[in-house]
Formats: C-alpha cells, structure tokens, sequence
C-alpha cells in the first residue's frame, strides 16, 4: 500500500521546516532522551521521507509519533512556525488508520462513545478501586496492588482516588448567584479529570462563579473532550465526543462557557477545528469557540479581584502546556496571586516547560514521563514553596506522583482552590 | 550493514544505543543544511572508551565514521557522505570540571553550548563563544567545526578557548592534546590542529576550554536606518575608531521582517537595517564608549538609537539577532548560509555587492551577520521544490563565495567547509596549503575512514 496521496496535504507545513534543530533545546522527551529521533525535525523529516516514497507508515514511524507530548513547545518556539502539534496528529490519524490502535486505547475510547457506559464504568470505578488499588496513609491518592500494564499502571505510580460521586452528581443542572441580581449566565465544562478526580476543585470552581454574581450551568449531557482519542489518532471519536459536547453546549442559554481543565479547554476552544471539517456542527462549534474562557483568565476580566482575603500561602505555578500553549493564558494566574494578600509566589525555573503527563503518553511511557516529571519536581522543591499550583489536572496527577515517590512535603492545589480559599477568607473578613 | 558488525556495536554500547531502523537511518541523514545521506548504523556511546571501541571496529572494516553533535552544522559536517557509522556524542554531555581559579572548564563533547555558559556564569566567569544555535549546538560541535558568534569581535571565536583536546584517532588510539595550561606550546600545536578539522582527523572525547572573567558591566543599544548601507559604514567606522565592542550585529530589513514574525516583539520592520552593538567592561569606560558609539551612529545616518534599560530589554534585543537564525524558514524554507568573512573595512562592500547579486538572479538574499568581525550571513534563500530557484541560488552561492575570496577574505568565519562549502577551498588555500591538508589528512587517517568525502577529500569540482 503506497501512503503517499494520504498525506500530501501535510506537505504545506514540512516544506517550512528549515531543519535548524531548534526544536532540540525545548523539546522535553529530546532533553530527557537525548536522541534526535524524539524532535519535531524529525518528524517532519519522516513525513517528507514518506512523501518520497523511501518509507512507508511502518509501526517504526508510529512509534516515533507516539512518543510524543503534544505540549506544543517545538511549534511556539518554531522560527519557521511549523504547526508541529498539527502535524503529529494529523499524521497519528494517518497511522493509526494504517496500523490501528492500541488495543487497550481502543477499548477505552469505544467506551466513552457511550457516555451513560462511560460514566456508569468511572462511577463504579470509584467504588471498586479499593479492589485494585491500596490507598496511601496521607490521602494523597493509591498505588496499584498489581502491575497493569497494559492500563498504562506501573506498581509505584500514584493515581488519584476516584470519586463514587462525581462533581455532576453532587452539584445541580443549575446553580443559582450568590448575588442579589445575576450578572449572566455561564456553562460549566467539567471534563473527566475534575469531574471524577478532582470534584473539590470543580466545586472551587462554582463558588467562584456563583460568588461573583454568575448563575452556572452544567449540562449533565456534556461528556469527555475527546483529547485523548483524537490526539491518539482515534480522530472518529473524537469527532463523535465534539458533536456531543456541541450539543449539549448550545442547547443551553449561555453568555460564556467556563473551563478548568486546559485540555478540555484548547479542544473546545481550538482543535474542534480540525476534527469538525466535514461536520454539519462546524457552524455552531464556531459559536461556543468564541465564548469558551478558562477559569483564571474570567476571574481577571469579569470577577472582583478586591474581595480577597488574606491567604498566608507559599506557592508556586507551574503552567500547564494547554493552558500557555493551548490557551495563552499566563499572565492571569500571576495577576492573581499578586491581588491576593499575604500570598506569597515565587516563579520556579522553567515554570512553561511540560510536567511529562501528555495524558495517555505518561502511562504508555511511564518511566520517560516520571524522568521529565522530576526535573519539574525538582524545580518546583528548589522554590522552596509549600504549594505547588497548576490549572490542570492532568499536571496535578502526575506532579502529585512525582512529588510522592520522593517523598516531598510540596503539596498541589488547583489555581481555583486558591482563589476560592482566597474569597473565602475576603467573606470571613467581610468583603462581600 | 552485516549483522556480525552490528553485534559487536551492540556489545560495545548496548542495544539501547545502536539505531539501524530504516527510519531511524533518515533521521540521521540530514543536519541543519539541506543535503542528506543515510548511514548505515547510528551509535550513542557514553564514554571515550566506547569511542574507542567503535571507531576500532570501523577502522578494522573499513566504514567510514561521522562524528555528530546535535546536528546544528551548516555546511554538511555531520552528514554521512559515505554512509558508514554516525556517533552521535549527545550521551557524553557531563561538564566534568569548572576550575574557577585557573579559570578553565573540562567538558565531554555532547554538553550543550549554552549549558556550559550557564554554568560558568553562576560561578562569576564566561566562556565566550556564542553561536546561534548555542541552545543546541553542542561543544564538541562547536570545537570541530570552530564555531563564532556575536562575542567573537571582543573574544574571538572558539579555537581561541581550546587549550587541550583529548582525540580518538581513526585507528582507535586515543591522544591527548595541549593541557589547561594557557601557556603550553611545546613543539607544534596538535590542539589547533584538530579545532577546526571538522571530524576528518579523529573524534573529540573531552575538551579543556579556557575561560574568562565576566565584565563588570555591560550595556546593550539598538541602531536603526533607513539604509543598509548607512548601518554596514557604522561598523567600518566604529572598528575604525578603536573601540571594540562586545557585540556589533547587522540584519538587513529582510532579517527584521523575518524575525518579527516569529518572535513578536515589536521590531522596526520599516527598517532598511540595523545594529545590535554591546560594549563590556568596568563602568567608566563603559559609559564612556557608549558615548562615542551613539555619536557614531548618529554621524552615520541611524534614524533611531536605543539603549537597553533593563536586563529585560537587552535580553529582548538579543533574542532578536539570535531569532534570525532561526526564522529563515519565514521567508523560504531551504538556504545557504554563508559566513563569508572579509576585512572590517569592506564589511560595506560586501553588503553592496549582495545586494547586487540579489538582483542579479533574482533571489532573496537575507544580509545579517556578525559584522564587527567582518563575519557576514549572506543567507541565499530559496525552495528546493523550485529547481529553476534552486539554480539560480546556486549561481548566487558561486559569486558570494568569489566576491568574498576576491575581497581578501575568507569562506568561512565559523560555519566550517564541510562539503558545502569544499568545492572552494582550493581557490582560497592554494594549490600547495591545499596539497599540505590532504598529505595531513592522509598521514593521520590514512585510510580515510574519519567523515569522508569533505573538506581536503571532496570529490568533486573544485574551483
């Protein structure tokens, strides 16, 4: 099978790339391996090899592919602006039509199609994760009991609990403002991460909202972002998950539609693009985009950054690649953590540089993954800060990890744990 | 590849480090220039012994041997011309020693140029040499193939920190060079002879670079013209004047643009030219060539002149000329780029005579280049889709190399010969320095197994 005309259309973006090798210096899975077959010229070089005819897609070449973050930081540090994170999906897609997916990947993206199954199998998940995994004396999360390899679970990697009630669960369709007259009305996206990992920090988000006068809506129809199919190469559900979403979005009445998970929030916001070309949805994703915001960069530009209390925390902030990358928030959380008193920040090294998660790459490549994790760990120690602080949960999971097998005392809040502790502490001193 | 050879590189470095996928193959093929070819086996030792290893394997077989750093080389150094083995030096990156007294560092070839500068700079010193890619590059690249940078009108280029070397040879022997002794020079010196030689002689397992005091003080401006011209005239004039600067950069509207776009940080992109000059030392005299050199700009027709206030700032103007390099790919995505390097003085001749040439066949030549050294970047830019394009680059590419030879300069102020440049090194040595580098080349690797087909071993026309 010749794969050439299947991926002509790429060649728009591999002429551009001069081949200077830029991408060496920021590339984390290069800096932690060393070897040029982990670049973005690489890539690039692989697809123009195949446009040539001197290689096929082998499975070699989905597997350079694979070994890939998606962080994004060849593509802004590109002096040529070589779209690279489009470039690798694109190309995923390609190969895994060719040379399938990974079984266990396939299992699991056939099952979020389903999203009652889905939701059903996480849910339960939550009450039978005590079968497989132990809990840690600290709270701070399990360990497996026994290797799963398969399922990405290596005997000392630390995953977080799973809830039995998930934050849609516990909260309802509509939350109403706290305030005396509503200032609009907002959809909460949840995503999976906060939803069934990390619901404390998706009820910090409400409060957040709600406290500032804005009535929130969560679609209980909303379902996962499809960042881990599409960017998988699965690009079928990932369009079956952002039809869905769309849906469930616009049926509602919103003046924005609010993210705290970056993933979640770049797909919405950005890489539905890609995956909706030939959707009748292309239209109304175009709607959603433009009012899709994270959390930090709506708190900055409608909430009142004057009513925060004093928060006698030391943190630090790590940006999550989706979040600089993704989003282009950055400066927001920092303008945050300035308005909020006694609060004390310091900037780690390297602070935009990937924690090594990538989703479904930290449990296909856990070891790679921890080694790009503590070089994170360690500049985040090196703050000498109690917090370490992230909008994203997938950096939450993995650096929560890191900071565990090495015993660190650093312990990990969402950016919306502090603002919501941050206005609960201003309502304590009555600022209301 | 026989199997019986990659067995014996496997048990040398272990089966993690020997690459002989065919994908893995073209991964390899290439550097940051546009030629490729594969090689038949990729290694990644982590020790000198390992480099010893190998290279007794290849030299007992007959393969011919390329050294490879991170690949950064603009002039097909790290390009397997004959196929063979590529080792890759990237594993050997520990900075063995900063000896802050004696101020001299002890490092592997694979350790990153920019590593080695940060590392010194926390201890009060620097290590000068300050190439583009510096973020990449690695020394041992950097001493093979002599790289400069922006540093290099005050400090020089990098064979002036090269005090020692330690060298294995094509047959697997390993010597030692010089030593960190900045004054050694007993009998001729073996150090210089390997700096610069680009992989053909032996492979570098471990440099001594000398280092230098950090300056007191610093300050970093920004010339803006109207007219190219007018900015390459500031240079002959300020080097003229007897100030040496750290730093004096030139990029033509061409760079600006290009650079803008990539990197957004606000450039004059109406600009014809601009410098980027910094000048070192202790604060007096600092302040005082400040002075001059913002006169000397203003004389010279600049429209604007800017000093840097904040580290910030200079850090910004910086990122600029730096970015250049980089953000060729904005304006064509293949190129030539020359370091052709002339006298000072004709540093406006030069650029004149680029200029000509870019009308002459048609083809954008972007003009940058560490200009108060007299080392210019006509960068000749093109796609190689376009053979009509390609053609005419090359026509372009011919006349730089002979303008800069008739000037009185030289073909490479830091780039190396590699291939792409060894069809002229003939003309600019002479029929006998010529003759002397292949007899050298031929006492040292006499079965010319060390990165064949380069600088005295080319194998085509020569000019």
């Amino acid at each position: 099978m010749n794969n050439q005309e299947d991926i002509r259309h790429l060649e728009k973006e591999i002429v551009k790339c001069a081949r200077c090798g830029g991408c060496r210096s920021v590339c984390p899975v290069t800096i932690a391996e060393h070897r040029e077959n982990t670049t973005a010229r690489s890539k690039v070089r692989m697809i123009e090899a195949v446009l040539a005819g001197e290689i096929e897609l082998t499975p070699a070449v989905q597997a350079r592919f694979e070994k890939c973050l998606l962080c994004k930081a060849c593509k802004t540090n590109c002096g040529s602006s070589v779209a690279t994170d489009e470039l690798i999906m694109e190309a995923r897609a390609k190969l895994v039509k060719r040379n399938g997916l990974n079984p266990f990947k396939k299992m699991a993206f056939t099952a979020q199609r389903y999203r009652k199954l889905f939701d059903l199998g996480l849910k339960m998940g939550g009450v039978f994760q005590g079968l497989i995994f132990k809990s840690l004396p600290d709270g701070r999360g399990k360990i497996a009991r026994i290797p799963l390899p398969a399922a990405g679970l290596n005997l000392r990697r630390v995953v977080p609990n799973m809830t039995s009630n998930p934050l849609r669960s516990r909260n309802p369709y509509h939350t109403k403002a706290q305030t005396p007259t509503s200032k609009g009305k907002v959809v909460f996206f949840t995503g999976c991460t906060l939803n069934y990992m990390y619901p404390e920090a998706g009820e910090a988000v409400i409060r957040i909202l709600t406290r500032n006068g804005y009535d929130v809506l969560i679609p209980d129809d909303q379902c996962c972002c499809g960042t881990p199919a599409f960017t998988s190469g699965d690009v079928e559900t990932g369009r079956i998950l952002a039809e869905q979403n769309i849906k469930a979005i616009n049926a509602q009445d919103y003046d924005y539609v609010i993210t705290a998970c970056s993933t979640c929030g770049t797909a919405l916001k950005e890489e539905y693009k890609g995956l909706l070309k030939e959707s009748p949805l292309a239209g109304e994703w175009e709607k959603l985009s433009a009012k899709v915001i994270d959390i930090s960069d709506f708190v900055v530009k409608y909430c009142d950054l004057t009513k925060f209390g004093k928060l006698p925390l030391k943190i630090t902030y790590h940006d999550a690649c989706h979040l600089v990358r993704g989003m282009g928030v950055a400066a927001q959380p920092r303008q945050i953590f300035k308005a909020i008193p006694g609060l004390e920040f310091v900037e780690m090294k390297d602070a935009d540089r990937c924690c090594g998660c990538g989703g479904t790459f930290s449990a296909v490549y856990y070891e790679l993954a921890r080694k790009i994790n503590d070089a994170k760990v360690d500049n985040i120690e090196a703050t000498g800060m109690d917090y370490a602080v992230a909008g994203c949960s997938a950096c939450r999971m993995h650096i929560t990890d890191g900071l565990y097998q090495r015993k660190s005392p650093v312990k990990f809040l969402h950016t919306a744990e502090i603002i919501d502790k941050a206005y609960e502490a201003g309502r304590k001193e009555g600022k209301v | 590849m026989n199997s019986n050879i990659l067995n014996e590189l496997r048990n040398i470095v272990g089966n993690d480090y020997v690459l002989s996928g065919k994908e893995d193959l073209i991964i390899y093929s290439n550097d940051a220039t546009m030629f490729d070819h594969l090689p038949d086996v990729v290694v990644q030792p982590a020790s000198r012994d390992e480099v010893a290893a190998i290279v007794k394997v290849a030299a007992r077989n007959n393969i011919p041997v390329t050294g490879r750093g991170a690949g950064t080389c603009l002039s097909g150094g790290a390009i397997a011309l004959k196929g063979g083995i590529v080792v890759d030096m990237a594993r050997m990156d520990r900075i063995r020693k900063i000896d802050a007294e004696n101020k001299f560092a002890i490092v592997e070839p694979g350790v990153i140029t920019f590593e080695l500068a940060s590392q010194v700079a926390k201890q009060g010193l620097l290590y000068p040499p300050d190439p583009s890619s510096w973020k990449e590059s690695t020394l041992g690249g950097n001493v093979a193939e002599c790289a400069g940078g922006p540093k290099g009108v005050k400090y020089g280029i990098t064979r002036n920190f090269v005090l020692g070397l330690e060298v294995v040879l094509p047959d697997g022997s390993v010597v030692e060079t010089g030593n960190a002794v900045d004054g050694d020079m007993c009998g001729p010196d073996w150090t210089m002879l390997i700096t610069g030689s680009e992989g053909t002689l032996g492979l570098i397992t471990a440099i001594t670079l000398r280092l230098v005091p950090a300056s007191a003080t610093k300050k970093t401006m920004l010339a803006i013209y109207e007219r190219l011209e007018d900015a390459a005239k500031t240079v002959s004039v300020t080097m003229a004047s007897g100030i040496i600067p750290t730093t004096l950069e030139l990029m033509d509207n061409m760079a600006i643009v290009a650079t803008e776009k990539a990197l957004k940080i606000g450039l004059p992109v109406h600009a014809g030219g601009l410098l980027l000059i910094e000048v070192d030392g202790m604060p007096s005299t600092v302040e005082e060539n400040a002075k001059r050199v913002s006169e000397i700009c203003k004389e010279c027709g600049a429209m604007e002149f800017k000093i840097a206030e904040t580290a910030a700032e200079a850090e910004n103007l910086w990122a600029a000329r730096r970015g250049v390099a980089k953000a060729f790919g904005q304006i064509a995505p293949c190129k030539f780029a020359e370091d052709a390097t002339v006298p000072r003085s004709l540093v406006p001749v030069l650029v004149e005579k680029s200029m000509e040439m870019a009308k002459k066949y048609n083809i954008p030549i972007l003009i940058c280049g560490h200009a108060g050294d007299g080392n210019m970047h006509p960068t000749i830019l093109f796609d190689k889709r376009d053979k009509d394009a390609e053609a005419r680059a090359e026509k372009a590419l011919d006349e730089v190399h002979i303008v800069t030879l008739e000037l009185g300069g030289t073909l490479s102020g830091e780039h190396g010969i590699g291939f792409a440049k060894a069809p002229y090194l003939r003309a600019e040595m002479g029929p006998v320095g010529y003759k002397m580098g292949q007899d050298v080349k031929s006492v040292v690797d006499p079965a010319n197994t060390m990165n064949p087909g380069k600088m005295f071993n080319y194998e085509g026309a020569l000019h």
